[in-house]
């Protein structure tokens, strides 16, 4: 998928996040070529969620670039980023509690693109289009008048990918979205990023169930203590003797060759 | 604004403009337009507190910036009060925004910690300045007064002149239709800002900062929005306050006036249009009845009073709005007006409806 | 030389006495996010109940005392069972317990001046009038009793802290909640000691304050926004700090008062604070991390 002639759309540089003495993200370098769905995986504590935090901004970078679409956002603050065409969701379920379903979308729609120099009081047409959009893309359109705080966990994972498609990102970045999911739950979320990836939205997404994570994407990489220790198409990983070491261990391998060697036939 | 919203409104407004002609005692009315004063100031409290969920308790600097440039320029100018209010509008932006900048990057109770050293500041600030003025001794070289009066206060700055106007038995007919002005103008830019886009903006900050940001909201440029916003109102109904005594003192930065003020907004309940307003009429209704009953009671006033605020914080930190809202929207699913909002109730009802 | 005297005997009486209601201020927060607005009015309760117990009971001021410190601690127990114990698992519980506490210190300090009356007690426990000379700078007995006082305290404090098994689980409990809940440390039982503790520490400086001015129903309204002051120096939770802060509070707030004006000592360290706020949220011997949470 990835062709060397394509321009990168997010373009990591050395990128280094510490905490102290511990270094987090480690020297990550990487391209993600318009289209793409890189997959993350990689124990806990990897580092996977702070890599996601340094380029969507909530964390700022110990060293090393990042560029969208050509462009350094390496100091950008995330708002910035956002407007530049990157959303993200949360590990943990993030919302605007206090307020229905249909305003948390309304919040991506209403500041997360566009000229948002002077704010505004109004909203427009288009944006209240593209709420009733996202909330019809992960299927909550009966559900705007709940009140956040009290939807269930699903609905409240969907909420924070609704809200992030609102934005008219470029790039998302999708942190876990099926974790403590049910396995029906699960198959119900992968169509709903099957739907975003046919809009032709790039897509990271940092995911344990590795079941979802090779049969979402187009490249994986895995990381340890803040390295890459695989980059490369879904297919190889299996056959890879570090990953299946310090991660998946034989059982899991084993078991996800057989799952593959189905899906292909 | 709702319909509802609307109408309730109306019907206020008008209940509010007949008053003074019920044949209501003067005293009544002076505690009305006392109440329209602080009500304004707490709209504008509610909207940085409550909507933006930003722990300031520098609304009451705010109002006694407004109050002295009122003071200070009717004094000192001579100018007529009329014209000061713009001016102290714009002083109380100016203060709020450096107040919004020192605490743009902190929490709750650090942001209440820093506004309350600030008032205290200017409180003791005041307390503390006992030199005599060069400026007063122009005016008046007899005394010695300093430049903000110190502990004395000031005095003899001018009034709205309505005593001129309509002579001394109406002239307070014509200060309680002026705060009732600013009331007015103070609820139509709260209600305005609550269901506006930006209002959204500061709602999503008070309830997820980081998401927000995530989102495209700028906290800087939003939280300078709801301190500079909030505080022309807030300032100028400090100076209509000065006006209407004809006099300041660092009184106006006091605890008691904390306490009244922070007791209408949490007893109305903090974020919701009408909170504040109910809060307000609840408070003053609450003290000018006990007032009334008890004639001793000054202080059992103020012990039943803090009682409240702390009852209504432990028990009931939605407030009275947040009580009234969810019964009259259990009523309204009750009458079958409008869907559940919560979705264990929906579940409920799609239940009912499958057994049915 | 002996301006610089005075200021070292004032600025450490003064230091002394902050640091004994700060300490339980800072204990308080650091345990459970609590800001207690009702602190200062404890303290005035606590001097008050010396006169109730001495006074009106007869008591002598050996039993008086103590008895007043009981009376400080069933306080601060009632304190947390009306107030925090309702509001632990709410949402905002550090604003809205701020606000709780504000209106309990309302109605707290109106009832003591509704029934001692407005006029200052003069406080029983005293030495204040005997005192003793050194370089021609009169120090009282009082001053020595106030330092002696909350020395003992502070060290009997860290003791209990740092050795003690109930010390370990409130330092446990402050770090991380959870986790000590998960350790089998009962966190609610945990929170009504610290607030019984803080509340007798309230107390005791009540009574040093009192001792050295008056008793007054409203006299906790100063010493309570001094030890926020001191608090926030220390930055928020950090018992020890608060310990040094109180000292350096007190120490300045002395220089100022004696070499500026007697006006001026208290707009200095104001000043002072809202600097430090600013700059450093997290206080002066504080680590980053800590800070607004
Ligand atoms: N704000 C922080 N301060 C200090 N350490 C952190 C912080 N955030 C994450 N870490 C540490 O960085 C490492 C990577 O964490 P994280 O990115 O959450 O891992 P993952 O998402 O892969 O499970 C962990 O060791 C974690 O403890
Ligand atoms: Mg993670």
């Amino acid at each position: 998928m990835s062709s060397e002639t394509k321009k990168p759309l997010l373009a990591c540089r050395n990128l280094f996040k510490h905490f102290g003495a511990l270094a987090a993200v480690n020297n990550i370098d990487i391209d993600v070529y318009p289209g793409d769905v890189l997959g993350i995986g990689g124990p806990n504590g990897a580092g996977k969620t702070t890599f996601i935090d340094v380029i969507s901004g909530i964390n700022p970078a110990s060293s090393g670039t990042v560029s969208l679409d050509g462009h350094d956002i390496t100091n950008y603050g995330p708002d910035r980023i956002c407007h530049r065409g990157m959303a993200r969701t949360y590990q943990l379920n993030a919302g605007f509690d206090s307020l229905s379903v249909r305003d948390n979308v309304l919040v991506g729609a209403a500041f997360g693109s566009g000229d948002q120099g002077i704010p505004k009081f109004r909203y427009s047409k288009e944006m209240m289009a593209r709420v009733d959009y996202a909330l019809e893309l992960v299927g909550m359109q009966d559900r705007g008048h709940l009140i956040a705080r009290e939807v269930p966990v699903l609905d409240r994972k969907l909420l924070m990918l609704a809200s992030a498609i609102a934005t008219e990102p470029k790039l998302l970045l999708i942190d876990e979205p099926v974790g403590g999911l049910t396995p029906h739950e699960i198959d119900h979320v992968m169509e709903i990023l099957r739907g975003l990836m046919k809009e032709g939205i790039t897509i990271i997404l940092i995911e344990h169930v590795m079941r979802f994570l090779l049969q979402l994407s187009t490249r994986v990489l895995i990381m340890h203590h803040g390295e890459s220790i695989y980059e490369g198409a879904p297919d190889q990983l299996l056959a890879d003797q570090q990953v299946v070491e310090v991660y998946l261990g034989e059982g899991t391998a084993k078991r996800l060759r057989h799952l593959m060697d189905q899906g292909a036939k | 604004m709702s319909r509802r919203d609307l109408i309730i409104l109306v019907v206020l407004i008008a209940f509010a403009i007949a008053f003074p002609y019920m044949g209501v005692p003067r005293y009544l009315l002076t505690s009305a337009l006392v109440m329209f004063c602080f009500a304004t100031v707490v709209t504008q409290w509610n909207l940085v507190f409550g909507v933006a969920g930003i722990f300031s308790l520098g609304q009451l600097a705010i109002f006694a910036i407004g109050a002295y440039t009122t003071a200070v320029m009717g004094r000192y100018l001579d100018m007529n009060v009329w014209y000061t209010f713009p001016i102290a509008g714009l002083a109380g932006v100016g203060l709020s925004l450096l107040v919004g900048l020192a605490t743009l990057r902190m929490k709750g109770v650090y942001v209440a910690l820093l506004t309350i050293a600030i008032a205290q500041m200017m409180f003791v600030l005041i307390q503390t300045d006992t030199a005599c003025s060069e400026l007063n001794r122009i005016i008046n070289p007899q005394t010695c007064i300093s430049f903000t009066g110190g502990s004395q206060g000031l005095g003899d700055f001018g009034s709205f002149g309505w005593r001129e106007v309509l002579g001394g038995r109406d002239a307070v007919r014509g200060d309680y239709y002026t705060m009732l002005g600013l009331l007015v103008v103070g609820v139509l830019v709260s209600f305005f800002i609550i269901n506006s886009r930006i209002g959204l903006g500061f709602k999503a900050l008070r309830d997820n900062p980081e998401l927000a940001a995530s989102r495209g909201i700028s906290q800087f440029k939003y939280q300078l929005i709801v301190f500079g916003v909030s505080a022309f109102l807030t300032a100028v109904a400090g100076s209509f306050y000065a006006a209407k005594f004809k006099a300041v003192g660092p009184g106006i930065l006091g605890f008691d006036l904390l306490l009244l003020l922070i007791a209408m907004l949490v007893v109305g309940g903090l974020g919701r249009a009408w909170g504040p307003l109910l809060g307000a009429l609840v408070i003053t209704i609450f003290r000018e009845g006990v007032d009334n009953i008890m004639t001793e009671g000054l202080q059992w006033r103020d012990v039943i009073f803090g009682g409240i605020v702390a009852a209504v914080m432990i028990f009931m930190p939605e407030g009275l709005t947040g009580t009234l809202d969810r019964l009259w929207n259990y009523i309204l699913i009750k009458l079958g007006f409008a869907k559940a909002r919560s979705s264990t109730v929906t579940a409920v009802a799609q239940d009912k409806k499958a057994n049915d | 030389m002996n301006f610089f005297l005075q200021i070292i005997v004032s600025g450490l009486t003064l230091g002394a006495m902050y640091s004994l209601s700060a300490v339980g201020l800072s204990l308080v927060w650091g345990s459970f996010n609590m800001l207690n607005m009702a602190h200062g009015a404890i303290m005035t309760l606590g001097a008050y109940f010396v006169i109730i117990w001495f006074d009106s009971m007869g008591m002598t001021l050996w039993l008086a005392a103590p008895f007043a410190l009981i009376c400080a601690a069933i306080a601060g127990v009632i304190l947390y069972f009306i107030s925090a114990h309702w509001m632990l698992t709410k949402r905002a519980f550090d604003t809205n317990i701020m606000i709780a506490t504000i209106g309990i210190s309302i109605a707290l300090q109106t009832g003591l001046l509704k029934a001692f009356g407005g006029e200052p007690y003069a406080q029983p426990l005293s030495l204040r009038s005997y005192s003793f000379m050194v370089n021609d700078v009169p120090v009282s007995y009082q001053r020595l009793v106030i330092w002696a006082t909350a020395l003992i305290l502070m060290v009997g404090v860290g003791i209990f802290l740092s050795r003690t098994n109930f010390g370990r689980a409130v330092r446990a409990t402050a770090q991380n909640r959870d986790a000590a809940q998960l350790m089998g440390v009962r966190v609610r039982r945990v929170y009504v000691a610290v607030l019984a503790l803080a509340s007798v520490l309230a107390a005791v400086s009540g009574i040093m304050l009192s001792s050295m001015k008056e008793l007054m129903p409203l006299m906790g309204g100063e010493p309570l926004l001094k030890a926020f002051i001191v608090i926030i120096l220390a930055g928020l939770g950090n018992v020890t700090g608060a310990l040094y802060a109180a000292i350096l509070v007190g120490l300045l707030e002395a220089a100022v008062q004696v070499l500026v004006g007697a006006q001026y000592g208290f707009p200095a360290i104001l000043i002072f604070v809202i600097l430090v706020l600013i700059w450093k949220p997290a206080g002066l011997f504080g680590r980053r991390t800590v800070a607004r949470q």
